[in-house]
């Protein structure tokens, strides 16, 4: 059990420009904490994650683990568990020999490892298999068995990369609420790394979004989904996406396509304090609905393009003319009375407060 | 020839490209006789020489082919009875010079092979630059300057300098082929290992050597090869005692002094084309694997 | 500096072996053998620390070269002996290529019995050379020889003589070679071809393509790179393929290639000129090093970086 803590730790690959794979990432990660980094692909997050494996080099900082200072130990020093996106299972080895690999190397004596590979193999369903090789198990066996090799280990830090992206998609549902379980009775300090936003919100206490090697925010799910801190977390999370629109203010709110949104007042303030004439205007489907024809209220004017229908809800893309531009919106409507292609809807805000505000610019957000 | 590692493909040995209509019959005989003519020519020498290996000297001259002619097994007994000079002696030298020669060679090249094949340092083109152009040059024309060297190391005439010679002749090749081998294992299992405890060169030696076994087949296969038939260097290097000899060196002085002795030849080179044969047997399923990958990146 | 150690020192050390001895064993001898090109060194004035004798050679600057590039033929009339080995070279190699992707390509299909068919076309590859050369040297001779004789049965009244002293020797090394060849080429190309995903067959056969549009647009340029690299090493190993010629025929005229000659210089004759031999290898290389660079350039306009 330890923590971890990536102290302005930098990875620079040599080119011309060299590149910044991961730049000046700080993070601390609590003993015990189911931390995961999610980011598009060349966000740097598996290199972060290399990087505290020790199989990437960390060019600038440093990186801690239990408090220690491990930057220039090698992978071995590390008291790491690593499970790879391919398992890299070694082909050679049956799966009892895959998983007793490392207690073995450390001069554990035979019975205790097998002790300790017996134990594991309960844990996850695989007594039956140890005496086959990796060739003969199925993916989700074999990534089971990729599990169990870190957990035999017991070490202070498990590191997943994608561990679950060669699965199929109701294996991988199964597999993320297994894991998150398993971490949770283990209690080991756990990095995982994924491309999936709902992975992401559903497997880690926190989430720390990377993107071009920066960390852009790291929060539990709940504050990112309620409080992205730019423009490119609040894109990023969520499915479906956040609308994102940079449009003109006035002195009351956001303009749209004729009508004016109205803003909070402190938001109001912090745009006019930056002397911004406009805004990027975010709200999420759900917050968005549509509304009687006949209705007086203030809405917008779409012409619906798709109807995704969900089961209990259904999402409807449709244009809306903003200015010259046609924008597209998503909206999430009752499942049960979508409406239908090319018809023309009425949408409007449903809470002036679900509406996030950033910087045009630097996609900062503005409000808090 | 730089090292493209990236889209290297593991090469399956089974897999055939896929056939959707049965072939008529007259297609499939016509391939089957086009297989089985390039195959009787890629064997008939082979076996021509069997078959007159029985002869007696004088009937293996004669101007009627004939497939049996007073044959009996007389020259292979009066050549592994030392008749026609210390024949066993020399296929003891051989058989020493020739594994030594592979252990070396598959050692040097699959240590040079990995560091190829996974690591990124400063002198890696250039050195698998120098491994093309040392098989440039005709290196039999340097004897003098080898013999010379060897003098000072101390290896001249000891079967351990001709052993080191070989491996300059086998070594480049044999990496090419080996780093091709390497790039198909996936670098994560370098990486796994390298978490469960393994420094670089326990990945090298408990993960990697393990998976690259046929690519190690394939490279001893041609190690063994280079050295067991070769005639200029043994000949040079080794000292002129009889008993010293190689069976390639002795067969040659035995060719020059008895250029009639057909029969006798023909016994001698069957026993000395066998374990050449029997090792490449042994490896054989692996080398369209084995040398495909070296060839297709390399 | 010590982070540049600490970082590449296992790689350094898994090379080192290798270079030591290629330095040791390669580089200083090649090194030495450029001196003697310099020189008029052979057997007679060489130091011979067995007889202690000292070294008498001296230094004629860039005379071997010259005498060498006159062409003359007192130094083995170096322009047409060139020419030789570039047909030699290019024959056998063709050959090799051709009959190699042929036979690989049969041996890539379902056929019963592949297994058998493949071991017996590698066998030639197994056979130690020096035995190659006394089979066919055997089988080539004029009366006895199985080929002759075959060729006497099927009408041929007066079959070549073969490893005489006109161009049917060169062809008859040619020949040798060809079969020694072989099964090297076709297990490089058949490994290439399995690399080949099927997939693109299938695609290839519903976009409805012919076989041979097959074959012209997927097989061959999935066996490029594969083949880039087997033709090069092909033609240098040809190039100095001095075994075969030398055991077949030995110093006939008719087959000398620049690596037999710079053999008979060096073995053969009154006294062994070094110098002479030596040359010629520096020549050789010359020669394969300017071609390997133009092959490399033509890959590379074709977009093949290797």
């Amino acid at each position: 059990m330890a923590e971890v803590a990536y102290v302005k730790a930098s990875r620079i690959f040599s080119g011309n420009p060299p590149v910044r794979a991961v730049d000046e990432l700080s993070l601390d990660v609590a003993d015990g904490e189911f931390l995961v980094l999610v980011g598009p692909s060349g966000s740097g997050k598996s290199t972060a994650l290399r990087m505290l494996a020790g199989l990437e080099d960390i060019d600038e900082g440093a990186i801690e683990i239990g408090g220690k200072d491990v930057t220039n130990v090698p992978p071995k020093g590390r008291d790491i568990a690593m499970v790879f996106q391919s398992y890299a299972l070694y082909p050679h080895m049956t799966v009892a020999e895959n998983m007793g690999f490392a207690l073995k190397l450390r001069g554990v004596n035979k019975a205790e490892i097998k002790e300790k590979v017996g134990e594991a193999a309960k844990l996850l369903d695989l007594t039956k298999y140890l005496d086959r090789k990796p060739k003969a198990l199925s993916g989700g066996q074999r990534q089971r068995v990729a599990m169990g090799r870190a957990i035999v280990r017991e070490p202070a830090v498990f590191l997943m990369d994608e561990p679950l992206s060669n699965l199929d998609a109701k294996l991988r549902v199964e597999t993320r609420a297994n894991i998150a379980a398993l971490q949770q009775r283990l209690g080991t300090t756990t990095i995982y790394v994924t491309h999936d936003q709902v992975e992401a919100m559903t497997m880690g206490h926190r989430v720390a979004v990377l993107k071009d090697g920066l960390l852009q925010q790291c929060d539990t799910p709940r504050a990112l989904y309620d409080k992205p801190a730019n423009a490119f977390v609040a894109g990023f999370i969520g499915s479906p996406a956040m609308n994102l629109k940079t449009v003109p203010l006035t002195a009351e709110g956001a303009k749209l396509d004729g009508i004016v949104v109205p803003l909070p007042r402190t938001a109001l303030d912090v745009a006019s304090g930056a002397n911004l004439s406009e805004v990027t205007f975010g709200i999420r489907p759900e917050a968005l609905g549509i509304i009687p024809s006949s209705s007086t209220e203030d809405g917008l004017a779409m012409t619906v393009e798709l109807v995704e229908e969900l089961g209990a809800d259904a999402l409807v893309h449709g244009a809306v003319r903003i200015g010259d531009s046609s924008e597209r919106f998503v909206v999430r409507v009752d499942g049960r009375t979508p409406p239908t292609l090319g018809q023309e809807v009425k949408v409007a805000v449903r809470d002036a407060s679900e509406i996030h505000l950033f910087h045009p610019e630097s996609g900062d957000r503005l409000t808090d | 020839m730089t090292l493209d590692a990236g889209s290297l493909q593991v090469v399956r040995p089974d897999r055939v490209a896929p056939k959707r209509k049965a072939r008529s019959k007259g297609a499939s005989a016509a391939l089957h006789a086009t297989l089985a003519v390039a195959s009787l020519i890629a064997v008939f020498p082979v076996f021509w020489v069997l078959v007159t290996s029985f002869k007696p000297d004088a009937r293996a001259v004669e101007t009627t082919p004939k497939l049996v002619n007073e044959s009996s097994l007389d020259n292979y007994t009066r050549i592994l009875s030392g008749d026609k000079g210390s024949f066993l002696t020399w296929f003891a030298n051989s058989v020493t010079i020739a594994l030594m020669t592979t252990v070396v060679a598959v050692f040097l090249s699959a240590t040079t092979g990995y560091a190829a094949s996974r690591f990124r340092f400063p002198g890696k083109r250039s050195l698998m630059m120098s491994f093309l152009v040392v098989q440039m040059f005709p290196f039999a024309v340097l004897i003098v300057p080898l013999y010379n060297i060897l003098l000072t190391l101390g290896l001249q005439g000891q079967q351990f300098g001709l052993v080191l010679v070989y491996c300059t002749t086998a070594v480049p090749f044999c990496t090419y082929m080996l780093k091709g081998y390497f790039d198909t294992v996936p670098a994560d299992i370098d990486e796994a290992g390298r978490v469960d405890g393994l420094s670089p060169f326990g990945v090298f030696w408990r993960l990697i050597l393990p998976l690259a076994k046929p690519g190690l087949a394939v490279t001893a296969f041609y190690a063994f090869i280079t050295a067991w038939g070769e005639v200029a260097f043994a000949s040079a290097f080794l000292s002129a005692a009889d008993e010293s000899k190689t069976l390639a060196v002795g067969l040659q002085v035995f060719v020059q002094q008895n250029r009639t002795e057909w029969g006798h030849l023909a016994a001698a080179s069957i026993l000395v084309a066998i374990p050449a044969v029997a090792v490449f047997y042994l490896v054989q399923k692996f080398l369209v694997a084995g040398v495909a990958s070296g060839a297709v990146k390399g | 500096m010590r982070r540049f150690l600490e970082r590449h020192w296992y790689a350094y050390a898994m090379v080192l072996p290798v270079v030591v001895v290629i330095a040791v064993l390669v580089l200083y001898p090649l090194a030495q053998g450029v001196f003697f090109t310099f020189t008029n060194i052979n057997e007679g004035n060489i130091a011979n620390p067995v007889l202690d004798r000292a070294a008498t050679f001296v230094g004629v600057g860039l005379r071997n070269y010259l005498n060498v590039l006159s062409g003359d033929p007192s130094f083995g009339s170096f322009w047409s002996t060139l020419v030789r080995t570039l047909v030699w070279t290019f024959s056998c190699v063709f050959f090799h290529y051709t009959i190699g992707l042929g036979l690989a390509l049969l041996l890539n299909r379902e056929v019963k019995g592949r297994a058998v068919y493949r071991v017996l076309l590698i066998l030639p590859w197994a056979v130690p050379a020096f035995i190659s050369a006394f089979t066919w040297k055997y089988m080539f001779n004029a009366q006895y020889g199985i080929i002759n004789q075959a060729l006497r049965a099927i009408g041929v009244d007066n079959p070549p003589v073969w490893l005489g002293q006109n161009d049917w020797a060169l062809v008859a090394v040619v020949i040798v070679n060809v079969w020694l060849g072989v099964p090297f080429m076709m297990v490089a190309l058949l490994g290439g071809l399995q690399a080949i995903p099927g997939d693109l067959y299938e695609a290839a056969e519903v976009d409805g393509a012919t076989p041979w549009q097959r074959f012209r647009h997927i097989t061959l340029p999935g066996l490029r790179s594969v083949s880039s690299t087997v033709v090069l090493l092909g033609i240098i190993w040809t190039f100095n393929m001095f075994a075969i010629i030398y055991l077949i025929t030995g110093p006939n005229p008719n087959t000398r290639i620049l690596v037999t000659y710079a053999f008979e210089r060096f073995f053969s004759g009154a006294s062994r000129d070094y110098a002479i031999a030596s040359t010629y290898g520096v020549l050789i290389l010359s020669v394969l090093l300017v071609f390997a660079a133009v092959y490399r350039r033509a890959l590379r306009k074709q977009g093949e970086v290797w």
